[in-house]
This record gives structure tokens, C-alpha cells and sequence, in this order.
């Protein structure tokens, strides 16, 4: 009675029905967006600037996530563990000092996050100072990144989120001076875990930005890991170079966190060592017996602190972020109560607002060559045929792509990083 | 945002009325004779969801994410139209990953083979090619619209409630992770929106506690996770547990009686028919001699003063016992002399084995329903026929002891249903709106 289409469904590829009506129903990224240009590509995808074709021809940054290979061929082995946590927190988030998603298309084996567009970041606040203007950051300017800064990092503590990579190619400012924290790709909700922290990911924060618990092989950690960060950052915008720079020790061939030598000394030759005054508990780290064969060091903070941060009381907050004990150190909540963001210069919601217009930072680069090869098909295609190509053979994942030869090099290209 | 559900995802546009649930069925309904059947199908779903969790070892929470993940897909689609199993596998796969426990997709598709080639569902064709799993979890993803975290009852009851004994036992202790930010004794952050006397948390016995965890687990079955918040599920189940089920009551009212204030006593143990929740009155002059403590913690009391809608709260309570009234008619094991009872015993928090090592995944099905039949034939007067809430009246009249319905059943029919979906869906004679045969010959020309 059935016939063998109906059978042929049935048994070989059931959701073919649905998949067609998803698939007509969907509009694609080009049908929303024009492609301006290729920002950057970071650990998991590509980013574009993009101008939305319906809404007020706002500006947007798309994030577009590597889809995964095996061997040569594109092919799906399943959405990655940091997109889906990128998704499903910044569903979740809204605040003015967090990047906003607009949304999220899945389009062709990709999956792509439209967020609001930031024209600058701190990183390359820190470049144009150091090496276009050649000058420091001025305290009112410095003070009102670290204020918007902490004030996005509550937010997201009080939402039980640990943003674990925060450094200043993370956080963004807008061109109204408004800082956004962006990059939730390592974030984790910490509320109730059902495994430990440290069993889901073996590594977190970039090493300059580690905390010393990490460093020192902590199994259980805290919201205080993102808050010494935050230090990191703050003497860097104060210095213009990383207060802790060690190189990474890596990983050896068993995957085994190997002990951080390098940075821990970064960190001692201006904290000094740490003792059991300081931090009780650093007898029980692992890394305890490694640590104390180190040479000794003593504090020097505040002569760190002397030419770069200017006031005691700047001195006593980077101080207090930097506390060893991760119980001890200030949290984002308080830092938001701290002195030093009470005196002037205080800071400002816009954070240019003190910075004369020839020593803003430039806007963001973006390069062409890349921007055609975002989408797998012009968006000129009629929808019905884009769709519906897609149920012929094993459905859009059973073939190979890049069959296609328009556009092939650039996208081989894209694909390298 | 993990504290605050006002501000979620899932409260925002995840909870339904029964009429866009019943709008949501409407071609599945179609293709039934009897509307319980698609409730029937909602059982079994869940059923295969829990099973293929725990074959992937997945924790209780993740399988219900991955439960609620599957309601919300036929939120917009139809099983006639689908596949639920490899819906199911998706769902799975993605809750892994979502509650932060991946699993590698190629045991998700061993596992899903190996469980769904078992007789009783009787797919032999779930693909082997792990892409076509990955397709299905990209499609998921976009019909749950990239929101992935989702509230459950189980956080509000380790909120309301603490075990007796200080130190954490397998259930609850083992939610917890970072010391500093789980533990059970949560009432932090988003406590006042709803639990807002400060009484604090009130003390039940692992049984009872455990007996909540399980209801928790049986409201999956339905979809009360698309209708309520979890906090409400919660407190339902906690109310069924106070009021309804017999040894709980058994197990805490001694306590309660030793502590209570006189004007708060609640039923009395030896009361086995259940009376309307005040009957508590009629039994006071038993205990007037007792000392009231210095924190009175009567279970009923504590409810009340929780700032949630009580008629809410028996509205779900309600729904939760329709549910058991009908899961009594439903049967997992096809085996006809089976004694049907049996595997609920195993269930059941009160058999001596808590089955799973403290994983939280039983169900008390069989023990709280108000329809319960014993094996031995015994009248169910003894059992708690009836309920405080005037629910289930006569459920099991004029149903046949050989009529439940069996997976094997629910297989066979869903098939049918796709079947005869496919068949309308290819003969424009059977009146389908045309526009779904221009699609389908598209679909034709093309595949
Ligand atoms: N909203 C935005 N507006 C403008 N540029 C952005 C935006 N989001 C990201 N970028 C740019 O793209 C870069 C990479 O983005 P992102 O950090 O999200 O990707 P990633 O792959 O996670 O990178 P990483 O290797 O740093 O972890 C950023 O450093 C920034 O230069």
C-alpha cells in the first residue's frame, strides 16, 4: 500500500520530510546580511563584519564556527562542546558590559553567531598605545575600562558563570566607550556542575592570565580565578605589556598538565613567594613540592606599582586582586566598591570620554579577500534550490563539499587556520 | 541568569498553555482513535529517553534536559511526521553536552542502535553513520532556537529541603560539585522570588526526600515540563509526597506529630484513607501533650508559606496523579504473565534497593498511584485509592487486566502513524492541502 518512496523514507532517511520544511523555511545568513569584510579567525571560528540588511543596516559581527573535519572532507561530527556553551550561555545573558548575540543561524554544516559589533578591543587599546602614541593610558581612561570591566564581570559571577579566558583580546569597546566581555566560548556555568570543573576542561586561561591556583595544579577553583585576571589586565593597560609574561610549558605526549616553572616565576619575581601565611592552603596544591624548589623571591608590588599606577590607592586594588589566597581575593563585587574608583578621575560609562579624539584608538581592520569565501553558495541562489539540492544523494552532510569551484581556493584557504 | 529563571530562556519562552499543546498534536491526533494514546506515547518517549541516558550513563538531570529537549522539538513538529528515536538520540547527544557531560557521538549511536533494535521498538534501520545523527542534532538545535539551559524541579527541592542528617548522602550529595557553589543549601540568590517567609529549609527523611526526587523523575512522562515552572513541579511533588503516599506519611508524620504546634497537626499515620489535607484537626487532642519544639517544622504549614499559587500548586498535583492513573494502564514488559507489579517494586524507594547507586533515577510509580492494583489481587480500597484532590474516579474501571498498553504496541502504532501520514501526504485523493503535495514532489523530484 505504501509505495517505495514512502518506504524509502520510512527506512532509509525518516526526517527527510522535516528536513525539507526546515530547510525552506530557513533564511540565510546572505538574505539577512551583507558580508563587509573578515575580522579575524581565533581558536574556534572565523569572525566577519557584517551589515544587517533589514534592521536599520546596524553593524554586527558574525561568528562563524569551524565546521569539523575528518581528513580532507567537511563533514559533521557533531557541534563542538565550546559552541554549544557560547550558544547556551549568551541565550541566557543580557547586560550592557557583555557582547550581545543577536542570534544564531544554522545554515549549511555551520553555525554562525550574530553579535553586536565592538570596534575596538583592549588589546588593541594596549598596541596603539605602545606603539603608535608611544604614551600611557591616562588614569581616567584606564579607570573607566576596569570599572565597565568589573561591572560585566559581576554580572556574569551573579549569574554563576566563570568566563575562564579573559584577557585583553576579550574584551571589547564599543565606539561609544562602552566595554563588552566577550568570547564565552570557555565559559561555564558553575551553578551545581554535574562533574567537577577541572574533570571538563584540563586547561583554562591563556597562561599570562592564569591564577596561581591553576598554575599550582588546584582541582577545585572559583570565580576568583577570572578576578586575578582581571588584574592581568589592568597592569597591562597600566604598563602596556604583560605583567606576567612565562612562557607555556605544554602539555606532554599523555596530555599531563605539566608544571608551570616559567610563569609561576613571573609571578613570584613581583608578588614573591607565596607562604602559608599568605595562602594557607598552597601546602595541599599539588604543584606544592615543585614550587618550593624554587628560588625565593619578595613582594615588589608596590614598587611595580610606583611609575605605572601612580596612586595607593590603584596600588592597593591590584594588590588585593592579586591576592594569593583565591579566598582572600577581591571579588568583582567589591572591586566595584573599591577607592580607588571613587576618586577622581572617576570613571566614565563612556570610556572615551576624556580621551581626545586624535588618541582613540583606530577602527577595527578588516580585509576583503577573505569575505566572499563565508558562505558556501552565493546567496543569489534561489532558496527553493539551495534547499532542496540538499535531499538529493545522503542529505547535505553526505556529500563532500567544495565540489563547487568558484570559490574554492579562498575557502581552502579559510579553512587552514 | 543560572539563579534567576524570571530572567531565563525557559521561562521566557519555553512554558505553553494546554491549547498550543493540543494545537501541537493536532496531526498526531489524526492518526490515533483514542487521545490517550498520544499521552501513551508521551510515557514511552520518555521512557526510551531514560533508558538510552542511562545506557550513556548519563546523570538524571541531563536525561531530563534531554527529555524537555524532546518536548519542545514536538512542540513544532509531529511524530508522524518524524522520527522520534533519532530525535531522541539528538536530544540525548546535545543535553550531554549542554549539562556539561559530552559524550562522544559514535557511543551515542552504538548505544541508540543497540537499545532501539530491541525487539519492542523495532527499528532496524537507525543509520550506523554518526553524520546523520550530527545532522539531526544541527536541525534540533535550530527548533529549540539555540536555547539550551534549562530549569529543573530537582534544584528547588534541594532549595526547600535539607535531609535530617547534616552530612550529604549518595542522592544529593552527589549534585553537588564545586564546594562553593552548589551545595545543598542553595537558598541564596533566588530564594525570595519564591519561597518567601524564611522559614528556611525543612527537614525531611532520605525517604522522603527521595520519594519527592522520584515524582520529580515521573513528571517527564508527561508534559508538564512545557506547562509549569519547575519550581511549581517541585512543590507538587513535595505536596503528593506530604499528603498521599503512605509511607512517607508513615515516615514523617511521627516527626511531625513530635514537633508539631498543636494547631498545625496533620493527619495522624493510622488515618490509611486519605481525608481532605485539613482533616489534621479532627487529630489533635492525640499529641496536646507535646512540647512544641522551638522550630516547628509542619510540612503543611511550610507549603502554605511558601509565596507560590497553592491552587496552582494541587492543579499540578492533580495532573501529576492523572499521570500515574494512566501509566497504571501502560506496561514496559510485553511478557503477558509477568507479575506487573514486580518492576516498580524494583523502582520503588521503599523496596530496599535504590537502584542506580544513588543516581536519582527511580520512580514511584505503582507505589503513589491512586489506581495501584497489588499483585495479590488484594481490593484497592488498601491501597491509597483516591486522592485528597478528588482525581482518577474509577480509572481502572472497564479496563481490561489485558489490555495495557506495551511498548511493543506504542512501536507498532507509531509506525502506523507514519505510515498512514506518508500515505495521505503522497495521495492528494485524501484531501491534504495541496501545498503540502507541492512540497512533496519536490522532495520526490529530488530525492
Ligand atoms: N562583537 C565583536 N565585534 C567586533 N569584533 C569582534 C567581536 N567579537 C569578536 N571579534 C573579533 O574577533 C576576534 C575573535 O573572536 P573570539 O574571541 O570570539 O573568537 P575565538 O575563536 O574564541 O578566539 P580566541 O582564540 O581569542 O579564543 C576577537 O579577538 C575580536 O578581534
Amino acid at each position: 500500500m505504501l509505495g517505495d518512496w514512502s518506504t524509502d523514507i520510512l527506512q532509509h532517511d525518516p526526517m527527510r520530510i522535516y528536513r525539507a520544511k526546515r530547510d525552506a523555511a530557513r533564511r540565510t545568513v546572505t538574505s539577512k546580511y551583507n558580508i563587509i569584510g573578515f575580522i579575524s579567525s581565533g581558536t574556534y571560528g572565523r569572525v566577519y563584519k557584517a551589515q544587517s540588511l533589514d534592521d536599520e543596516g546596524k553593524i554586527h559581527a558574525i561568528k562563524k564556527f569551524k565546521p569539523d573535519k575528518e581528513g580532507d572532507v567537511v563533514t559533521y561530527t557533531g557541534i563542538s562542546q565550546s559552541a554549544i556553551r557560547e550558544i547556551a550561555l549568551n541565550r541566557e545573558i543580557d547586560h550592557e558590559n557583555i557582547v550581545a548575540l543577536k542570534e544564531v543561524i544554522l545554515e549549511d554544516k555551520s553555525i554562525y553567531m550574530v553579535f553586536e559589533y565592538a570596534e575596538h578591543d583592549f588589546l588593541q587599546v594596549i598596541h596603539h598605545h605602545s606603539q603608535t602614541l608611544r604614551s600611557p593610558i591616562s588614569t581616567a581612561f584606564l579607570k573607566s575600562l576596569i570599572y565597565q570591566l568589573f561591572n560585566g564581570l559581576v554580572y556574569l559571577h551573579s549569574c554563576h558563570i566563570l568566563h575562564r579566558d579573559l584577557k585583553p583580546a576579550n574584551i571589547l569597546i564599543t565606539s561609544s566607550g562602552v566595554v563588552k566581555i566577550g568570547d564565552l566560548g570557555l565559559a561555564r556555568l558553575i551553578y551545581e556542575p554535574l562533574q567537577p570543573l577541572f574533570a571538563g576542561d584540563k586547561v583554562v586561561v591563556t597562561i599570562w592570565y592564569r591564577a596561581p591556583e591553576l598554575l599550582m595544579g588546584a582541582k577545585h577553583y572559583n570565580k576568583a580565578i577570572d578576578c586575578w585576571a582581571v588584574g592581568c589586565v589592568m597592569a597591562e593597560l597600566a604598563s602596556l605589556r604583560p605583567i606576567f609574561k612565562g612562557e607555556e610549558a605544554k602539555l606532554d605526549s599523555k596530555k599531563n598538565v605539566p608544571f608551570q616553572r616559567d610563569q609561576l616565576l613571573k609571578i613570584f619575581e613581583v608578588l614573591g613567594t607565596p607562604d602559608e601565611k599568605d595562602w594557607p592552603g598552597v601546602v595541599d596544591m599539588p604543584e606544592y613540592q615543585n614550587m618550593k624548589r624554587l628560588d625565593p623571591f619578595s613582594n615588589r608590588l608596590s614598587d611595580w606599582c610606583q611609575s605605572r599606577i601612580r596612586t595607593p590607592s590603584g596600588y592597593e586594588l591590584l594588590r588585593e586582586l592579586f591576592a594569593y589566597d583565591p579566598d582572600n581575593r577581591l571579588t568583582a563585587k567589591d572591586a566595584l566598591q573599591h577607592k580607588w574608583f571613587y576618586e577622581d578621575p572617576k570613571p566614565t560609562w563612556n570610556a572615551f570620554q576624556s580621551v581626545p579624539a586624535h588618541q582613540i584608538p583606530p577602527h577595527r581592520r578588516i580585509t576583503q579577500d577573505e569575505a566572499p569565501s563565508m558562505m558556501p553558495q552565493p546567496a543569489q541562489n534561489t532558496s527553493h534550490q539551495a534547499s532542496f539540492a540538499s535531499l538529493s544523494g545522503g542529505g547535505p552532510y553526505g556529500q563532500a563539499t567544495g565540489g563547487n569551484g568558484t570559490h574554492a581556493p579562498s575557502r581552502k584557504k579559510a579553512r587552514m587556520h | 541568569m543560572a539563579t534567576d529563571f524570571w530572567a531565563s530562556s525557559h521561562y521566557k519562552r519555553w512554558l505553553v498553555d494546554r491549547a498550543t499543546l493540543k494545537q501541537a498534536r493536532a496531526d498526531d491526533l489524526q492518526y490515533v482513535d483514542d487521545p490517550d494514546y498520544l499521552d501513551f506515547l508521551a510515557i514511552y518517549f520518555a521512557n526510551v529517553i531514560s533508558k538510552l541516558g542511562k545506557k550513556l550513563q548519563l546523570r538524571q538531570r541531563a536525561i531530563a534536559t534531554a527529555t524537555v529537549f524532546f518536548r519542545r522539538f514536538y512542540l513544532k513538529n509531529s511524530y508522524c511526521e518524524t522520527d522520534p528515536f533519532i530525535v531522541i538520540s539528538a536530544c540525548c547527544y546535545v543535553a550531554a553536552k549542554a549539562e556539561e557531560s559530552p559524550i562522544h557521538i559514535k557511543n551515542i549511536v552504538a548505544e541508540s542502535r543497540s537499545l532501539f533494535s530491541q525487539e519492542n521498538y523495532g527499528i532496524k534501520h537507525f543509520p550506523s553513520d554518526h553524520t546523520k545523527l550530527a545532522e539531526m542534532e544541527f536541525y534540533l538545535v535550530d527548533d529549540l532556537e539555540c536555547d539550551l539551559t534549562v530549569f529543573h524541579p530537582y534544584r528547588t527541592l534541594l532549595s526547600l529541603c535539607r535531609k535530617e542528617a547534616a552530612d550529604t548522602a549518595s542522592l544529593f550529595g552527589s549534585e553537588e560539585g564545586e564546594a562553593d557553589e552548589a551545595g545543598v543549601g542553595i537558598s541564596g540568590d533566588d530564594g525570595p522570588r519564591y519561597w518567601g517567609t524564611g522559614e528556611g529549609q525543612l527537614e525531611l527523611s532520605e525517604g522522603a526526600l527521595q520519594t519527592v526526587w522520584f515524582i520529580i523523575n515521573d513528571t517527564y512522562r508527561s508534559d508538564l515540563c512545557l506547562l509549569h515552572p519547575p519550581h511549581i513541579i517541585a512543590i507538587a511533588a513535595l505536596y503528593l509526597t506530604f499528603i498521599l503516599h503512605q509511607p512517607t506519611r508513615d515516615t514523617i508524620l511521627p516527626q511531625i506529630a513530635a514537633q508539631n504546634h498543636p494547631n498545625h497537626q496533620p493527619e495522624t499515620p493510622q488515618e490509611s484513607t486519605p481525608q481532605p489535607r485539613r482533616s489534621s484537626r479532627q487529630a489533635n487532642h492525640h499529641h496536646t501533650a507535646v512540647e512544641p519544639p522551638k522550630k516547628p517544622q509542619d510540612p503543611i504549614t511550610f507549603l502554605a508559606e511558601l509565596n507560590v499559587s497553592l491552587p496552582l500548586v494541587a492543579t499540578v498535583a492533580q495532573e501529576i496523579i492523572s499521570l500515574y492513573t494512566l501509566w497504571d494502564r501502560y506496561k514496559e514488559d510485553a511478557g503477558p504473565d509477568a507479575p506487573r507489579s514486580s518492576k516498580d517494586a524494583a523502582n520503588s524507594p521503599f523496596s530496599g534497593s535504590t537502584g542506580g547507586g544513588g543516581a536519582g533515577s527511580g520512580s514511584v510509580r505503582g507505589s503513589v498511584s491512586p489506581a495501584k492494583r497489588s499483585v495479590t489481587g488484594s481490593s484497592r480500597s488498601a491501597s491509597n485509592a483516591g486522592t485528597p484532590m478528588d482525581v482518577g474516579e474509577e480509572p481502572v474501571e472497564g479496563w481490561n487486566e489485558e489490555e495495557y498498553v506495551t511498548p511493543v504496541m506504542l512501536s507498532a502504532l507509531l509506525l502506523r502513524m507514519r505510515e498512514s501520514r506518508l500515505a495521505d501526504m503522497s495521495h492528494p485523493a485524501s484531501g491534504r492541502p495541496v501545498a503540502v503535495n507541492k512540497m512533496l514532489e519536490r522532495t520526490q523530484a529530488a530525492g
